[in-house]
């Protein structure tokens, strides 16, 4: 097995365990991945800082790619779970993957195919690539000449390839984008917590701008729907006593400061970015236009930042040693080609049990 | 230590002994997991071969089987790629129902369908308590360990129980097994068509033949209503309105004498629960629940230990 390449989850903030790396495993030529379906952004940092140079032009990407298949998916009438299933793979992907400018508009497509097959809006593959060209040239490929055949063929082919690379990076772990998205748990909380439709929707709107941050990468989705309920309470001019009782929270099974996380994080782009933000042009009509100012209030009103640990000790040099000494953060997944063997594991315990079978 | 420059006699944990059986996306071999010496059946999903790339059926059957765990529910061990395939490691089943029904030379008896039913429904409550339509339940389907422990496998036909606004295809199922509602083209459905599938099997263990062997989806309609009876208004609200209906011939629904003459060795409470679920309505189907308490699993014979069970050789 080879050093290294063996990695353990591990909670935001802390140390990744050591891998079993006794020399009886040594022998084996495979490598194991661990999955870590979410990130600290400290860590996220550290994966970027090897494929991402230019992180301006990597921003200014991503929210055209947002638009862009916010667009494929309004045309093919998808539900919001494939948009945000997408831009997770997609985000999930340059964690692993260099960013180039010129594969972008494939990646993204192949991106939202795989999340079609992932939450189950399956649409022909051609009538996905078919709208992409329309969507990018203006006009579909014509499909009588042979050279258009082969164009879409080969751009199929690109995709195909890429999809396994996703699934690749997201460690072959289903479980993040199966039963729950943002969407779906806006109406759940929203009807268990008895709001009105329309902070609900209003909720909604506010999830399509989330979609600009890296959130999905390291907040479970009903808690980021939690909190954009938050806001649009907020926003609303509500006040509720909620918010501030533990048992909400414990009630819908989030956990209060990753909540907290999210919370604060959304409030933050709209300060930070609010010309970028979609909410101020798509404002329901019975809530008044919004400025920097209100979120600027609702911050302060909010009192500390916090949030998770490793980003509120922003300053603390252990947590970034401990961000430098992780082997899972290290390994560059294309580097290691000399595996026969590379596996993908959901469970510490299937590696427990396989170094006891081995010590025995 | 496997090095550039030190490399030694490659070891990988899988290995893969023997191929035993290809489907249309994966090719399956018996292996070794290397570290602990267990039996494993490792899948190779062909990913070139499809023009729409990575098959659903691999896909879905990833993503099912990652969210289960349970003794009656085949085990997905591990996944791993290995010079650009992808294989799914999963726990080694050596036969199905499928192939002790049609081996005559093993003898069960209703004790023994009693435990293999027990089984059975163990595992499909537990995936439609983990909001998990299997789709395609038949005896092919239930894998049987060494020791006798019915495993439901193959979920590359299997979905998340479907939102109320969600559309459906109904052409899910092998066709003896389909349960009414899919046979009238319904889009939506709940876990009551598996539910059909396992009386459909149960009825077939009984018998030791194909209970309703449709020639083709006409015909299976025609075969399914001669033998339970056409459903109507009166029972199933509305099911008249599904297109298909008014080109059926009406059957009237068989009398206890008729169940008891094709069943000769059910108990009254067999028969029950076989028409529990082998009703026509969904809604009044009886649910996993509903069958795993039912009196037949109370009487007399108790189910089998299953590594008592006969096993071909």
């Amino acid at each position: 097995m080879s050093p290294g390449t063996t990695t353990t989850t591990s909670r935001p903030g802390t140390s990744s365990s050591s891998s079993p790396s006794s020399s009886s495993l040594a022998s084996f030529e495979s490598e194991l991945y661990l999955s870590r379906p979410y990130f600290t952004r400290r860590q996220i940092s550290k994966l970027q800082s090897k494929t991402i140079t230019d992180h301006r032009s990597y921003n200014s990407k991503k929210l055209t790619i947002v638009r862009y298949l916010s667009d494929l998916c309004v045309h093919l009438s998808f539900p919001r779970k494939t948009l945000e299933t997408a831009i997770y793979y997609y985000q999930r992907y340059h964690l692993f993957h260099p960013f180039e400018t010129e594969l972008t508009y494939t990646l993204a497509l192949g991106c939202l195919i795989l999340s079609c097959k992932q939450v189950e809006t399956i649409t022909k593959i051609n009538d996905i690539v078919n709208l992409s060209f329309v969507l990018r040239n203006g006009k579909p490929l014509p499909m009588t000449s042979p050279s258009s055949a082969v164009e879409l063929e080969n751009m199929k082919k690109r995709i195909f390839n890429l999809e396994l690379k996703v699934l690749k990076s997201c460690s072959f772990d289903y479980r993040i984008n199966n039963y729950i998205h943002i969407d779906e748990f806006i109406i759940k909380f929203g009807q268990k917590l008895n709001f009105h439709f329309q902070i609900c929707h209003l909720a909604w709107i506010i999830e399509y701008d989330v979609f600009k941050l890296d959130l999905l990468l390291i907040i479970p989705q009903h808690v980021i729907a939690l909190a954009t309920l938050k806001l649009a309470t907020e926003l609303y001019g509500q006040d509720l006593e909620i918010w501030n009782k533990l048992e909400t929270f414990t009630n819908l099974q989030v956990e209060k400061l990753s909540f907290k996380q999210a919370y604060f994080d959304i409030l933050n782009f709209y300060i930070n970015t609010f010309d970028l933000c979609d909410l101020k042009d798509n404002l329901p009509t019975d809530v008044p236009p919004i400025s920097i100012n209100e979120f600027m209030a609702l911050k302060k009103r909010a009192g500390s930042e916090v949030g998770l640990e490793d980003i509120t000790n922003n300053t603390s040099k252990f947590q970034q040693e401990i961000v430098d000494a992780d082997p899972y953060l290290n390994i560059n997944q294309n580097e290691f080609k000399m595996a026969r063997e590379k596996r993908y594991v959901l469970s510490q315990d299937l590696i427990e049990q396989e170094v006891i079978s081995l010590k025995k | 230590m496997s090095t550039a420059n030190n490399t030694p006699i490659a070891k990988v944990e899988y290995t893969k002994e023997k191929k035993v059986g290809e489907g249309t996306y994966a090719v399956v071999y018996l292996g070794t997991k290397q570290s602990t010496g267990r039996q494993i059946a490792v899948k190779e999903i062909k990913t070139s071969e499809f023009k729409d790339g990575l098959d659903m059926s691999a896909i879905r059957e990833v993503k099912y089987l990652q969210e289960m765990q349970h003794d009656n529910v085949i085990e997905l061990i591990d996944i791993f790629m290995a010079y650009d395939n992808l294989n799914l490691v999963l726990e080694f089943l050596p036969t199905d129902l499928e192939v002790i029904i049609k081996d005559k030379s093993i003898l069960f008896t209703p004790a023994d369908i009693k435990s293999w039913m027990l089984m059975t429904l163990r595992g499909v409550h537990h995936c439609h308590r983990n909001f998990i339509l299997h789709r395609d339940l038949k005896p092919n389907n239930l894998l049987v360990s060494p020791d006798g422990i019915i495993k439901v496998a193959d979920f590359g036909l299997a979905r998340a129980i479907p939102a109320p606004h969600e559309n459906l295809t109904s052409n899910v199922v092998t066709r003896w097994y389909r349960a009414p509602e899919l046979l009238f083209g319904a889009r939506h459905y709940t876990s009551a068509i598996d539910i059909w599938s396992v009386g459909v099997i149960f009825a077939e263990l009984m018998l030791r033949i194909p209970y309703l062997p449709g020639q083709n989806d006409v015909d299976q309609m025609e075969v399914t209503f001669r033998a339970l009876g056409t459903p109507t208004d009166k029972d199933w609200p509305e099911v008249s309105s599904f297109n298909s209906y008014n080109k059926l011939q009406i059957y009237p629904p068989p009398s206890t004498f008729e169940l008891r003459k094709r069943f000769i060795a059910a108990s009254e409470n067999a028969l029950k629960f076989m028409s529990g679920m082998l009703t026509m309505n969904p809604v009044k189907r009886w649910s996993a629940i509903e069958c795993l308490e039912s009196e037949y699993f109370q009487e007399m014979p108790p189910p089998t230990n299953p590594s008592e069970i006969p096993l071909p050789k």
